[in-house]
């Protein structure tokens, strides 16, 4: 791009003022009159069929004024895809409200009542009868031969033998008694896959290694914990649902409300302009949000539901804990020759969340093995949702290979940050499962040797490489480097804005806005291609009645990229609006004019923008918006016929082409200091550096590299989710005993960097940076730690101090490493 | 820096229908709510019997500087309080339970979880919440500075919590490093996971504290 | 009947604003009454909806309740004086090091402005399985949820359990135990003084019970005599994350020497049994020997002596082993403050 003064600049965002007075306000900071207040009743069982209920004593309460029971629930609907697609609804999916709940804590029925004490009450004079089903909360335990099954269908998505084409259902699956023979060694059992692919000669590969490694590891299952619990407020006017809720997508949001509650999308107003954390969780919204929607219309009253952070540990989220077994072949030189995955991931006992299956892409994207096999299963357990979570399957993947590359650089002598730079990516780097046609996919670019190179430097590693495992006193130190990858954009969504007679500019945003400031920070590349200063820049976000276009979920680091494009074409479109309205005013050609300071000019003819605004609304059209392109989404549309006739138009869809598939990468690095007498350890020092392209807001973007990276750490320090395998049933249910990491438990310096090369297939250069640096933080800490202690210390994480300290005391590791849950 | 009425700012429902529908409620002296929100409301308000220790229900709490006349349940907690009956809900509920900090508010300059303290045990405090840092004019309190400088924060939900802690802290530690100023706030936690960009800005405010210190 | 959570059932309010009408509240209300201090503790079993009392005395206005006062080289410590006050008073700090150094170290600096000492010597157990109000022996049901082959105990007993293996939490406990501190119990007209070491409770003694206050009794005042005035101190908490956790266990011990011999020692481990336990027997082994490396070690032989860990807290075991070791050895302080 010619002229960077907005791009690659800091600037103050245009929630920050609201947000640091406390009038930014988040769905339960809205007040209605006459607002009535929504509590839930949560199965106190793993898996139980509700058998009956007596709701009379609650309901002759005075203020009680509805229950909402899951028969009073929309069917579930088919959703009909971008592309005419439709996908049928699947009958065994998360609703709001069952009678046959399938973890405990999720809701089985809500209660409104004019104040949450009555509520309360009410639910406590509700008389319910359960009848227990057969449950498991530990995805190995079920795969047992005989073992439980979560649903009485099975405990697996497949489809069945007989029709090999038809709808995934729910059936068993079952790992015979000689795939269990290495179990009691703590190795992964590989039974029958539910996914395989490979490329390559992988035995091949082993025969001629120097080197093979097989290593299982554990990765921990961990809560979202989003710190807005996902409470939402709904009333109808006007035949219309209005609803205050959080996403992760505006625009997307509405669509699956709509869905939810068998409305069109006209039907729905979602007022979201500030959403208090995601993480994946709530991509589209919640599904939770249809409770206070239903109960409203049941009262005909606004109706509030307040989730407490109970409620949130149960269904907001949980990343899915995935073990693997990894078998590596290693040349002398430290290159991967041939490898061989297995994963096992659990899920909930609703749809299954693909991180265990997707997992080995990114393992063979960012370790470029020669050969490769990979294998993968999920199963479904009687516990709460596993939702994306930042870098979902990625994160897993490089969980379960950072410490097989750490032992094999230890073992063959080579140096840490050298293994990973000799089998690094580069470029148009391949990476599978292959596609239909054999060929493996490829990266649009990667820099992460170049990543590693400024790391290595700017980290000290080779002083700090130089003290690891050596003991002062009880305390040793060690040094650790990891690498990380996601995708890092998707593309095909629209940008929309109007340049007003009055001079200023009118972005339409459809982002929901999570603090990543994206929702923002993707328009500034609009405004510095049409020279406008931001002052006169304003973003409209956060309200869909506002006329918003189509655009991504802010989920999946794909908002940075997808939107930038899309906010790239659509300026150029105004640009070439712009010369055209010039032309045609001025005289000339069009081609020979340039749009910058706010004007339009050929060197010796000018028109401001204002003027070229009021000149498009006359000449109408396309310039106008009154006319628009064919191919941009049917919601921008609607959006831009609502905003047409009001100034100069800048809409389309981002079709610029795209080589490769879009991925972003990080390097990570930590030291540590270990008590070796307690096991409790210190991240002394944390440092990470970024490849994803162009950087659009230097201090979002560091916010998100050491961000997200310490959202990783909390997989390696202390994170976890804690079930009693008999009862089934919870045991840490609050974040005092889950554990998020604390602004203590990292370091006080931490440093973030980026290669900032632009990628070469996108025209601003850009990727997205939510994802990949989650992966770098976990994994760094957990090879400094096995870079002081040793390997095979650690072979499941979170690395707590008790599992430290019990290895260290007995010279060998200690961990139940394939127990889920404790 | 930008304020609220700057174009590239909008904020709230704009059809005006609905603004009116919906309450404004942060202005400072507006009306006590009448509304029983989360608890029921007293039957009869003066219906208690003040006997030795037996509390009233209608009190007056001072919040940002203003006595506010206010029903108070005995069990009501501050959080709910300023949340509901007083419309402050810049004060944040992550948790409810003393495990998150996004509730905490000043009581008497001290930081607090509001979460945790029943509204009646302040009846005699002065507390300060997010909306009562800025000057009357608008001018933002140095913390608050620093974080709008340093673009500290993401969803920010956190925020309100963090800065009334770090307001707190630096009334006793005006010149404190990073390191301490960490212990300081470590009260708070935040699921973006944002700390180092928060130190940052939190420091940077305690820097300019500083500064408007010396005048 | 269902159950919820988190909103608190509504009850009667008394803030008594002296301590005879608090006493006389008690008095009045007995068994019906609960004590809240700073709530940090008791709040929690109200949302929970665990504790529906009808009556609750708050004392966060018995201005006699609160401060710190020197007492013949020794300090009294009202009951209703916050962690952070005890953590920063000057004298704590100068002469009895370890009471600051725990206070310092507790939850959070919110938490710590408005916990008592009081409530945080006498809080309950964060047994996961008993605080969700499963019917065990200390809920007076009759069998341990936490004693079980699939249980999650990684928190509980290696030692003293008896039936029920809740550990005692508290930070401060130790260290009051370790300066040979005395509580004040009033009730009614009554005062008593109870030693530390049996102010907590095993549950052999009382399994519904840490401690031995009972209906209508008002722990007024924490006595610390001067005897440790000025000792060398160690105190050091282990936990998983450096805000918030309890302990896993951490140790508190005060060390008289002399001519490099120790001439009296006290040594004191907490969240290792359902009291924080004296060592005794380590606390004789030692006295008179050289304080050096083989003291240290023969302490931490000598206090692991009889422990039964569970499947999932056998950590605890070398954890209160090396720590004692450290305790005995002195030195290094806490670990993280
Ligand atoms: C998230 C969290 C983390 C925590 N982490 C720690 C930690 O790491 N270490 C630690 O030690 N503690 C920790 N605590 C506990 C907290 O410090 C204690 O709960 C607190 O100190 C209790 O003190 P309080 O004044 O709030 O007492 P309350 O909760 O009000 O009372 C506790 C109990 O003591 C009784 N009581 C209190 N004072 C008196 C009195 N004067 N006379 C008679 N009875 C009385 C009450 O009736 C009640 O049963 C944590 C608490 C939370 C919520
Ligand atoms: S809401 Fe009060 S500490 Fe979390
Ligand atoms: S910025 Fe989101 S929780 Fe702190």
């Amino acid at each position: 791009m010619g002229d960077t003064r907005l791009v690659g600049q800091n600037y103050t965002t245009p929630d920050l003022h609201a947000k640091v007075t406390g009038r930014s306000k988040y769905a339960e900071d809205f007040r209605v009159d006459g607002m009535l207040f929504a509590k839930l009743l949560l199965s106190p069982f793993p898996h139980a069929r509700v058998r009956s209920v007596d709701t009379s004593a609650a309901e002759a309460m005075p203020g009680v004024r509805a229950i909402l029971r899951a028969s009073e629930l929309p069917e579930p609907a088919d959703t009909v895809t971008d592309l005419g697609e439709t996908i049928r609804a699947n009958p065994l999916s998360e609703r709001a409200l069952t009678d046959e709940p399938v973890y405990a804590g999720e809701p089985v029925l809500a209660v409104a009542a004019v104040d949450e004490e009555t509520a309360a009450a009410a639910i406590e004079a509700i008389r319910i009868d359960f009848e227990p089903l057969e449950f498991v909360v530990d995805p190995l335990v079920s795969l047992r031969p005989g073992g439980p099954n979560p649903r009485e269908q099975g405990n697996s998505w497949g489809r069945p033998a007989g029709n090999p084409t038809g709808p995934l259902v729910v059936q068993r699956l079952e790992w015979s008694e000689a795939d269990w023979s290495e179990y009691a060694e703590g190795r992964l059992p590989a039974g029958t896959p539910q996914a395989q692919w490979s490329y390559g000669d992988v035995e091949a590969g082993f025969a001629a290694a120097t080197l093979v490694l097989d290593e299982t590891f554990s990765t921990p299952n961990t809560q979202h914990h989003v710190l807005e619990p996902r409470s939402a407020l709904a009333y109808w006017r006007d035949g219309k649902l209005y609803m205050h809720a959080g996403t992760q997508s505006a625009v997307q949001t509405v669509a699956s409300i709509a869905r939810w509650m068998r409305l069109d999308v006209s039907e729905v107003v979602l007022l979201t302009e500030y959403t208090g954390g995601g993480f994946g969780s709530r991509a589209t919204g919640a599904v939770i949000y249809t409770i206070p929607a239903l109960l409203a219309r049941k009262t005909n009253a606004p109706v509030m539901m307040r989730i407490t952070r109970e409620e949130e540990q149960y269904i907001g989220g949980i990343r899915p804990g995935v073990h693997g077994r990894v078998k590596a072949g290693f040349a002398s030189d430290g290159r991967l020759v041939a490898l061989d995955v297995f994963t096992l991931g659990e899920n909930h006992a609703y749809e299954a969340q693909g991180d265990a299956i997707s997992s080995g892409r990114i393992i063979s994207l960012l370790y470029q093995p020669q050969a490769m096999r990979f294998r993968g299963a999920t199963v479904l357990t009687n516990t709460p949702p596993r939702r994306a979570q930042s870098q979902p399957g990625g994160l897993q993947g490089v969980m379960l290979m950072e410490p097989v590359m750490s032992k094999a650089a230890r073992q063959l002598g080579i140096d840490q940050v050298e293994i990973r730079r000799i089998n690094a990516p580069a470029g148009k780097a391949k990476f599978g499962p292959p596609a239909g046609n054999g060929e493996l996919q490829y990266s649009t670019s990667s820099f992460m040797r170049e990543a590693l190179a400024r790391g290595s430097e700017m980290f000290d590693w080779e002083t700090r490489k130089a003290r690891s495992g050596q003991r002062q006193g009880s305390k040793v130190r060690g040094a650790g480097v990891a690498v990380s990858s996601f995708v890092g954009g998707s593309v095909g969504f629209d940008g929309l804005f109007v340049i007003r007679p009055d001079g200023r500019m009118y972005v339409q945003s459809g982002v929901g806005n999570l603090g990543t400031e994206s929702y923002s920070d993707v328009h500034r590349v609009a405004a510095e291609m049409m020279g406008m200063p931001w002052e006169k820049v304003a973003i409209i976000w956060g309200d869909t009645s506002q006329h918003l276009p189509w655009t991504c979920v802010s989920g999946g680091s794909q908002t940075t990229h997808a939107m930038s494009r899309a906010a790239h074409a659509a300026a150029s479109d105004a640009i070439a609006k712009a010369k055209e309205i010039a032309a045609r005013t001025l005289g000339g050609n069009a081609a020979s004019y340039r749009v910058a300071n706010e004007r339009v000019s050929d060197g010796t003819r000018t028109m401001t923008l204002a003027e070229v605004a009021r000149r498009a609304i006359a000449l109408g059209g396309k310039y106008d918006g009154h006319e628009l392109p064919t191919n941009i989404n049917r919601v921008t549309t609607v959006a831009a016929s609502a905003l047409a006739g009001r100034g100069l138009m800048g809409v389309a869809r981002d079709d610029y082409g795209r080589d490769g598939g879009t991925f972003s990468f990080v390097a990570g690095f930590a030291e540590v200091e270990v008590d070796v007498e307690t096991g409790q350890y210190q991240v002394l020092d944390y440092m990470a550096v970024g490849d994803s392209g162009t950087i659009i807001h230097p201090r979002a973007y560091g916010g998100q590299v050491l961000g997200r990276g310490v959202l990783g750490m909390g997989h390696a320090l202390a994170q976890k989710t804690v079930y009693d395998q008999h009862y089934g049933l919870p045991v840490a249910t609050r974040l005092y005993q889950s554990r998020p990491p604390t602004i203590l438990d990292v370091p006080r310096n931490m440093k973030w960097e980026a290669v900032n090369l632009p990628d070469p297939e996108t025209p601003v250069g850009a990727r997205g940076i939510g994802e990949a640096p989650v992966g770098a933080g976990a994994s760094a800490i957990l090879n400094a730690l096995a870079a002081a202690l040793g390997d095979d210390v650690i072979r499941r994480a979170p690395a707590t101090l008790d599992n430290l300290l019990m290895a260290l005391e007995h010279g060998r590791p200690m961990q139940e490493p394939l127990t889920a849950h404790i | 820096m930008s304020n609220d009425d700057a174009p590239t700012t909008r904020s709230g429902p704009t059809s005006l229908g609905r603004r009116t529908f919906i309450k404004g409620v942060i202005a400072g002296g507006v009306a006590v709510s009448s509304a029983a929100y989360l608890f029921r409301q007293s039957p009869t308000l003066s219906g208690q019997t003040a006997r030795a220790g037996g509390v009233e229900r209608l009190v007056t709490l001072n919040v940002n500087g203003q006595d506010r006349r206010v029903d108070v349940a005995p069990q009501e907690t501050m959080a709910t309080t300023l949340r509901y009956k007083l419309g402050l809900t810049g004060t944040k509920l992550g948790c409810d339970r003393a495990e998150c900090g996004a509730c905490t508010v000043l009581v008497d300059g001290v930081p607090r979880y509001s979460c945790s303290v029943l509204t009646h045990t302040v009846r005699s405090s002065d507390i300060t919440t997010i909306e009562g840092l800025a000057a009357p004019d608008g001018t933002l309190h140095p913390v608050q500075q620093g974080v709008i400088e340093e673009q500290g924060f993401q969803c920010a939900y956190c925020m309100s919590g963090f800065i009334m802690s770090a307001v707190g802290f630096l009334r006793q530690n005006p010149n404190p490093t990073r390191e301490e100023l960490a212990h300081g706030v470590s009260g708070n936690l935040c699921r973006c996971q944002d700390y180092d960009k928060i130190l940052t800005a939190l420091h940077r405010g305690a820097e300019l504290s500083r500064e408007v210190a010396r005048g | 009947m269902a159950t919820i959570h988190d909103v608190i059932a509504p009850f009667q309010l008394f803030q008594p604003t002296n301590l005879d009408d608090a006493l006389d509240l008690l008095d009045e209300h007995g068994e019906a009454a609960m004590v809240i201090a700073g709530g940090m503790d008791s709040l929690d079993w109200l949302k929970d909806r665990l504790r529906q009392p009808q009556v609750v005395v708050e004392l966060s206005q018995v201005s006699e309740l609160r401060g710190i006062r020197e007492v013949d080289g020794g300090l009294e410590i009202g009951a209703m004086t916050t962690l952070t006050e005890v953590a920063e008073h000057p004298a704590v700090i100068d002469r009895f090091k370890i009471l600051s150094d725990a206070a310092a170290l507790v939850a959070s600096p919110q938490i710590r402005n408005q916990g008592t000492l009081g409530g945080n010597i006498s809080q309950d157990t964060r047994c996961t399985y008993y605080r969700r109000g499963w019917a065990c022996y200390r809920a007076g049901g009759n069998t341990c949820y936490a004693d079980t082959p699939t249980a999650i105990n990684r928190e509980h007993a290696i030692l003293e359990a008896s039936r029920c293996v809740a550990v005692n939490p508290s930070d401060t406990a130790p260290a009051l135990i370790a300066l040979d501190a005395e509580m004040v119990i009033r009730r009614g007209g009554r005062e008593r003084v109870v030693e530390a070491d049996d102010y907590f409770v095993g549950p052999d003694t009382d399994i519904r019970h840490l401690n031995v206050l009972e209906p209508r009794d008002l722990l007024t005042t924490i006595r610390i005599p001067a005897t440790w005035a000025g000792a060398r101190f160690y105190f050091e908490k282990v936990r998983d994350r450096m805000v918030w956790d309890f302990p896993l266990v951490n140790v508190a011990s005060a060390v008289r020497e002399s001519g490099g011999r120790i001439v009296d020692a006290r040594v004191v481990v907490g969240a290792v049994a359902a009291r924080p336990l004296r060592l005794r027997a380590v606390e004789r082994a030692v006295t008179g020997q050289a304080l050096d490396e083989a003291t240290a070690e023969r302490a931490g032989e000598i206090a692991i002596r009889g422990n039964r860990p569970l499947r999932y807290n056998g950590y605890k075991v070398p954890l209160m082993r090396n720590l004692v070791r450290r305790a005995v050895r002195g030195g290094m302080g806490a670990s993280n403050a």
